[in-house]
């Protein structure tokens, strides 16, 4: 038979077994209880009859068997608790208030006190006899005789009984409400993973939007719906991405192919018809399929950068080190092409990244730099520490800028301004940079350069911009 | 020299084998991990070139195999995969270079004959001479004709590399690899500006230029 949900879920379980160790604590609880009052109460019943022996003893050494006797009486007729018997020295009764004595002791010696538990009959004024615990106390007298001092203990009794009852009664009450608290946090708590099962179950069959409420209480459930949320935020973009990508790649190459293939239908009906030069066209369909391969290693690289959300192999360092490098690379192309170089680099700073990556971004914008400076202007290469703490790498020119309503679009894919088609280049380079820095969770920001001055200018100044390292 | 092709699509296998063949190399072809396997261990090769994803056996466990043998021949990856992580990959596996596909015949030729070089200089040499050329690496000078010549850090490199590999035409991009670690394809022509500075020190002067262009390869230093 299968348990009822509620009853399988962990929380019940825990509460059951919580409940179970709770229950052997207060047994044992329980016991302690009941012997330290039962004990407690024998001890006091005896100490009370010890007492009243020490008295009744002290009576006869004084004034011998006939006034313990008459003490006997007295105290029998009182509202003493107490139960005697006065014996002659072969055990027979002289007086008291019961028949015979309990503890069988002929041969102990004067002054020997010998204890013992008992029962006495009575009857309970109805007519019925019922036996009540009792102790006793017996000891020879000096004189030979036999005293006897007992107390009913049926009353202490009772009251450890109804102490037993209370704590029975609480255990009880503690399983039941236990095991309705139980329960009522099970349901809260499986009403929860509940609906985390629900979000779960819908993703598993295809619904990427689910999402797991998050409700406030900023408990370790809100902490996994949100994990959860996150997780498949990522999961949907990195899908996204590679969906993205794939149609990305299809229509990134699909133009240049088509280009291409113009090119050499062309080109065969030329030498077909003996006008064109075969040569030339091989030589020229050759370089069309190199733009199209450095187009489609520029869309692939781009595309998986997006797809992966995070540029793999980050490490830190120094990024003056890399700008130097890159500096390096460029200053002889800068100054051949009659171009100003400037490098300025924050020491001491540290960036996460991947180096490679980084490196073809800034190879791309210094590309970008030389490409639009006309001869006699200048470029600056700078690194440093933004206020706060982000890490900004920048290049920035004197070349014809990108107006402002442009600034946006140039760094889609493919976009290439008017004034810029007679340049060889794929328009592709400003989107890598942008993928890499948004694969490094920084950005890219295009403002105007230092200003017209003369024929030159505004100028342009790209900044990538890494998140701090932490 | 002998070089084995191991390659499953058999149209790039013949493409490379008539090409080499050409450039006067004596080529063996296989067509999987396994074949190419067996391939190396019967015969000696100077290069190997080694495609990475094939049938049977791929190019990474085939050149792992073999460097577990001892088998020490420099092999040429060649892979559609170009993630720095493959190449890093293929790189620690045993493989000596890592050509990206599709790849333009003039860089496979360049970087296969710069692989067979490679080999010979096993011992530590502290001298370099390429004709009237003589590079101390100890001291980091250059000299021609018994003239110094000044160079920066990353022109001596370069010069340095191309002196380990004289007669051999070496690509843009292997420089850009090779002196200055960057696996990108600049859409300046940084390299060539790079060389030309190089060129204007070493040549400019005497009365023969021994840094060549090699029209549609890259450049050539000739002794």
């Amino acid at each position: 038979m299968r348990l009822p949900r509620l009853f399988r879920t962990t929380p019940f379980r825990l509460t059951l077994l919580f409940l179970a160790l709770f229950a052997a604590a207060a047994s044992a609880f329980l016991a302690y209880i009941y012997l330290a009052t039962a004990g407690e109460a024998t001890r006091r019943t005896d100490q009370n009859i010890t007492r009243e022996m020490r008295s009744l003893v002290a009576a006869y050494d004084r004034a011998g068997v006939d006034a313990v006797n008459q003490s006997l009486i007295e105290r029998a007729a009182s509202e003493r608790p107490f139960l005697y018997l006065l014996m002659k020295p072969d055990g027979s009764r002289i007086s008291g208030s019961i028949a015979e004595t309990p503890i069988e002791d002929a041969g102990a010696a004067v002054g020997v006190s010998t204890r013992a538990s008992f029962s006495v009959t009575d009857d309970d004024g109805q007519g019925r006899l019922v036996k009540h615990p009792a102790r006793g106390i017996q000891e020879r007298l000096s004189g030979g005789e036999i005293l006897f001092v007992g107390a009913d203990i049926s009353e202490d009794q009772a009251y450890v009984v109804k102490i037993t009852r209370a704590l029975w009664g609480a255990g009880a009450l503690v399983v039941v409400l236990g095991l309705a608290g139980g329960l009522l946090v099970s349901r809260n708590v499986s009403r929860s993973m509940g609906a985390l099962n629900d979000v779960v179950a819908a993703v598993r069959n295809g619904d990427f939007d689910a999402r797991a409420a998050v409700r406030g209480a900023r408990d370790e459930f809100d902490e996994l719906s949100e994990g959860i949320n996150e997780m498949l935020d990522r999961l949907q973009r990195s899908m996204a991405g590679h969906r993205h990508a794939g149609d990305a790649i299809a229509h990134d190459l699909r133009s240049p192919l088509t280009r291409l293939r113009a090119r050499l239908e062309t080109a065969y009906l030329d030498v077909e018809a003996g006008k064109g030069d075969a040569e030339e066209a091989l030589a020229q369909a050759l370089d069309d399929t190199d733009g199209v391969l450095k187009t489609f290693s520029a869309v692939l690289a781009i595309a998986r950068l997006q797809a992966a959300g995070q540029a793999p192999d980050q490490a830190l360092f120094d990024p003056a080190e890399l700008a130097a490098d890159l500096a390096e690379l460029y200053e002889p192309t800068c100054e051949d092409k009659g171009l100003e170089f400037g490098a300025e680099f924050a020491k001491n700073l540290q960036v996460r990244g991947n180096r490679e990556f980084l490196a073809q971004a800034l190879a791309n914008l210094l590309d970008n730099a030389v490409k639009y400076t006309p001869s006699g202007g200048a470029i600056m290469l700078r690194v440093r520490r933004r206020s706060s703490g982000e890490i900004e790498f920048s290049v920035t020119d004197t070349g014809p800028g990108v107006p402002d309503e442009d600034r946006a679009r140039v760094v889609e894919r493919f976009v290439r301004l008017e004034n810029s088609r007679s340049e060889p280049g794929s328009g592709l380079g400003l989107s890598l940079v942008a993928a890499v820095a948004e694969a490094h969770g920084g950005r890219l920001e295009l403002s105007e350069g230092p200003g017209k001055v003369g024929e030159m200018g505004p100028g342009l100044r790209v900044a990538l911009i890494l998140p701090r390292a932490a | 020299m002998r070089i084995l092709i191991v390659e499953d699509d058999l149209e790039a296998a013949e493409v490379m084998d008539r090409g080499l063949t050409e450039a006067g190399h004596q080529c063996v072809r296989a067509s999987d991990g396994e074949a190419g396997l067996s391939a190396a261990q019967a015969g000696e090769f100077d290069v190997m070139i080694v495609d990475r994803m094939m049938p049977r056996m791929d190019g990474v466990s085939m050149v792992q195999a073999l460097r577990r043998e001892g088998d020490q021949t420099p092999v040429l990856f060649l892979s559609a995969l170009g993630e720095i992580n493959d190449r890093v990959e293929g790189l620690k596996a045993g493989g000596d270079d890592y050509l990206v596909k599709p790849y333009a015949f003039v860089e496979l030729i360049a970087r296969v004959e710069a692989l067979s070089r490679r080999r010979e200089t096993g011992s530590v040499q502290t001298l370099l001479r390429v004709g009237e050329l003589e590079m101390d690496l100890i001291a980091r000078t250059v000299h021609r004709q018994g003239k110094e010549i000044d160079l920066q850090p990353r022109e001596f490199q370069l010069l340095e590399f191309m002196m380990r590999h004289a007669g051999q035409s070496v690509t843009r991009t292997m420089l850009l690899e090779k002196v200055w670690e960057y696996h990108f394809d600049p859409q300046t022509n940084v390299i060539d500006v790079h060389v030309s500075r190089l060129r204007s020190k070493i040549d400019k002067g005497f009365d023969r230029a021994m840094l060549q262009t090699v029209r549609g390869a890259g450049y050539r230093l000739d002794p």
